[in-house]
């Protein structure tokens, strides 16, 4: 198989740089907040690793373009396994208000859910009675 | 079985040449993956779906989670794309010992990346952020929020079945390490390390959506 393409050792370190630098830089984007843009360039950014990581890591830049055309294929047709779904649930309030919302409620269980501090333990309103009965217990 | 003598050992006898055969198995190694971006489109298309009707929530839940972590995890699920690919290239160049050595660091990295998912994972039993119905955690910075115990059981099946792929890659790596170690691969026949090698990145490529999506934003 000696007519295959080989990749030279540069360009797979070029590549994995760039994919370090793009997480770097997504991550330090992440401390700021541009709204609901938010959303959009960490998923831009992601799409660009992403492109990345399929055209060298797996060599569809050097392939026969029908892989190149599957894996494409694939991604179009969540594009519309997304888009259909979302034009249904992102506009059922349109139709009838009512059902705008259909699980909007707070699930019952919540209902007899203990508030806890950050490590998960129960805490109530008497928090300072509770601690001392705890003390007791030691 | 219409080869001469001079065809090599691996050329099966139902493709023409070597090169059909090579062909032939990346071809169906990217139906794989076309399969397997439908079967985690799904999931993403259930994240899409709550995180539109729920949009506080995420955004309150997802500080839950550790992101340095996250981050350690998407540096050593790229070093692994990286030694993975190393491999490759190694052998193309007819430097077994490089590859088989390559090979041996991702098998590593994946255990790291899996090992890091532990601790995370622990944590979150720990404390109570578990799917559905065995969500228990009502800390002050969640309490407000509407049915976080969805945004859990998105995570978990999520990063579950992806540490699925991982554990899975794993294995078919380990394969790699003991077939190239006994020399059955090389630089005439490599399309096994090539064809793992492309559904390994597939795994990197899932985790760098599954990062931001879930420590980020």
């Amino acid at each position: 198989m000696s007519e295959h393409h080989i990749t030279p050792l540069k360009t797979y370190l070029a590549v994995a740089g760039t994919l370090f630098f793009l997480t770097a830089v997504t991550v330090w984007v992440s401390y700021f907040d541009f709204g609901s843009f938010n959303i959009i360039i960490a998923m831009g950014v992601a799409t660009m690793k992403a492109s990345i990581v399929a055209l060298f890591f797996m060599h569809l830049l050097w392939d026969d373009k029908k892989n190149l055309t599957m894996f494409v294929m694939s991604l179009m047709f969540l594009g519309i396994f997304i888009t259909v779904t979302l034009l249904d649930t992102g506009f059922r309030g349109g139709v009838n208000s009512e059902v705008e919302y259909p699980i909007n409620n707070r699930a019952t269980f919540y209902d007899s859910l203990p508030l806890t501090d950050t490590h998960g333990h129960p805490v109530d309103e008497h928090s300072a009675d509770q601690h001392g009965e705890d003390e007791d217990h030691h | 079985m219409s080869h001469d003598n001079s065809s090599p050992k691996f050329l099966q006898h139902h493709f023409h040449d070597v090169e059909q055969q090579y062909e032939t198995a990346k071809l169906g190694m990217w139906a794989f993956i076309l399969t397997e971006v439908l079967t985690f489109g799904g999931l993403f298309v259930a994240y899409v779906v709550y995180r539109s009707w729920y949009p506080e929530m995420f955004v309150g839940a997802n500080l839950l989670l550790d992101v340095n972590k996250g981050l350690l995890n998407t540096i050593v699920l790229i070093t692994s794309s990286l030694t993975m690919v190393l491999a490759v290239w190694a052998i193309q160049k007819k430097n077994q010992k490089l590859s088989l050595f390559m090979l041996i660091a991702t098998f590593l990295f994946a255990f790291m990346f899996l090992g890091i998912k532990y601790l995370e994972y622990s944590h979150k039993f720990e404390v109570g952020q578990l799917p559905g119905e065995y969500y228990s955690y009502m800390g002050p910075e969640i309490a407000h929020l509407n049915n976080p115990h969805i945004f859990f059981s998105i995570y978990f099946i999520m990063t579950g079945l992806h540490g699925l792929h991982v554990a899975i890659g794993m294995g078919l790596i380990a394969w790699l390490i003991y077939a190239t170690a006994k020399g059955n691969l090389n630089s005439e026949y490599y399309t096994p390390m090539e064809m793992i090698g492309i559904f390994w990145h597939l795994v990197d490529l899932i985790w760098i959506y599954l990062f931001p999506l879930f420590y980020l934003i």
